[in-house]
């Protein structure tokens, strides 16, 4: 097989770009996501029906069509709604966080709900309110316990992110596409791609490690 | 357990190769080659109308299908059509998933390094399509606002060549309508694509405000139908079939069928 290094090495620019896009719409999603997903969990644990019901339904819609899907209605569905279109990194970001907000929701739920319902009962009978004890007891303990599936996620949404190369957003996947669409050539395009998004992961995956380690040497009696 | 899972796996890999392998065979039962027609398959990127795209019953119509299939027929063959995104079909054939491509492919020479190209069988020139009242008028103007193009097409090379490969004005697409979509949409000031399409699309979203620009300094460019590198045999064939479809006016009525038509 004859791999053209030359092209890899004319378009670096264009790959490294891409994964730095890749890194800052992934890292921007996610922690909007994140701050949407407490919330939305809270919601679904929460005493006011209403509330409940309104959390259930996002989680469902979200966790139920495609993000491919998400993105183009965010995307060409913004002009008919509000008049006017946002650029691509606006839209990109808002699928995504959207979509990020109803997984990350569902693993805040999970979390806290593995937190025995003892600690609530003592808060409480300690004379805290129910918001006291959730953000100082519940909480703090439940966010140790997600570190791990949050982690993942932000895995996952580095490599869900491809799909915003549909409405052309110039990160790493729209990288390779230019790239083929240039030259034509498979392995030169989509080597590099691969390469970058697997350095990603792994760097990522091994800081997760790092910080849960780090967080559970204190609870070690 | 594990042996069950696997045997399983293997069943359903195994049922969709047949599936496959039958797919459009019309019913004919699978291994009976020796009587049955030859097969070409021949990838598409089955969005480009008035050249190729999906009708509502989704079958891939257009003008580059009616003429495959008339040469499929001079050369006593069965066509069997593959939809295929377009920034990817030159791979799909030179991997052999595919044996020739037709889809709306301008012949380049840059293209030649790794495809044979048949002769010409239709000459297009690329346009560029604006909103109503935007101050371009020649293709220099486009020079310093946003750019749509489909990704691969004669189109984005056009753009790169005046703009620079690497310009971040230029906004590359899977499609020339989705392209078009973000030129309603506002994402890009124009978009720079091959004229009939655009005017295709024009032509049935009156509600978009966009108009057509002709720039008469835009080389002319030959579609051609692709085959891989030193199957001169089937090059041959192909070509003289479109000499023959050429000399008993089908290309025309074609051509009339989808383009000057109605």
């Amino acid at each position: 097989m004859d791999f053209k290094w030359k092209i890899v090495q004319d378009y670096a620019d264009l790959f490294l770009m891409g994964g730095w896009t890749t890194v800052k719409v992934t890292a921007i999603s996610v922690m909007i996501g994140t701050v949407i997903g407490l919330f939305v969990a809270l919601g679904r644990l929460s005493h006011l029906k209403p509330l409940r019901w309104l959390a259930t339904i996002y989680t469902d819609v979200i966790r139920g069509t495609p993000l491919l899907v998400q993105i183009f209605i965010v995307h060409l569905g913004a002009p008919k709604l509000i008049g006017q279109s946002l650029p691509a990194m606006t839209s990109g970001l808002i699928a995504l966080s959207v979509n990020s907000g109803a997984y990350v929701a569902e693993i805040f739920r999970a979390g806290i709900q593995s937190i025995d319902k003892g600690q609530m009962e003592a808060s409480r009978s300690l004379g805290m309110t129910y918001a006291q004890a959730m953000r100082h007891i519940i909480l703090p303990q439940a966010f140790r316990r997600v570190i791990p599936p949050l982690g993942n996620e932000f895995i996952a949404m580095l490599k869900d992110s491809s799909l915003v190369s549909v409405i052309s957003l110039p990160e790493l996947t729209m990288a390779g596409r230019t790239v083929l669409g240039s030259t034509a050539r498979v392995w030169e395009a989509w080597l590099p791609v691969a390469a970058i998004y697997l350095t990603l992961t792994l760097i990522f995956s091994r800081l997760v490690a790092w910080y849960e380690e780090k967080l559970s040497v204190k609870t070690h009696r | 357990m594990k042996k069950w899972v696997k045997t399983g796996l293997m069943g359903i890999l195994a049922l969709g190769l047949l599936v496959t392998a039958t797919g459009c065979g019309g019913g004919a039962p699978a291994g009976d080659k020796a009587t049955a027609k030859k097969t070409i398959k021949v990838a598409t990127d089955a969005a480009y109308a008035p050249f190729e795209w999906k009708n509502e019953k989704g079958e891939i119509v257009g003008f580059d299908i009616d003429l495959i299939k008339a040469v499929g027929k001079e050369m006593n063959a069965e066509i069997e059509l593959v939809d295929t995104p377009f920034d990817g079909i030159i791979a799909a054939l030179t991997n052999k998933n595919v044996d020739m491509l037709i889809s709306a492919m301008t012949i380049t020479e840059k293209r030649k390094e790794s495809i044979d190209f048949s002769k010409p069988y239709f000459v297009a020139v690329q346009a560029i399509a604006v909103k109503e009242g935007s101050p371009v008028k020649k293709f220099e103007d486009i020079k310093d606002l946003k750019v749509g193009v489909q990704n691969s097409t004669t189109g984005q090379y056009v753009v790169e060549k005046l703009m620079g490969e690497k310009s971040p004005k230029i906004f590359r697409y899977d499609t020339t309508p989705l392209a078009m979509n973000m030129l309603n949409n506002g994402d890009v000031d124009v978009v720079v694509a091959d004229k009939p399409v655009v005017q295709h699309f024009l032509k049935n979203n009156p509600s978009a405000k966009m108009t057509l620009i002709d720039d008469t300094s835009f080389e002319k460019e030959d579609y051609g139908i692709a085959v891989r590198k030193g199957e001169g045999e089937l090059l041959k064939q192909v070509n003289d079939a479109l000499d023959k479809l050429e000399k008993n006016g089908t290309i025309k009525q074609i051509s009339e069928k989808y383009l000057t038509g109605k």
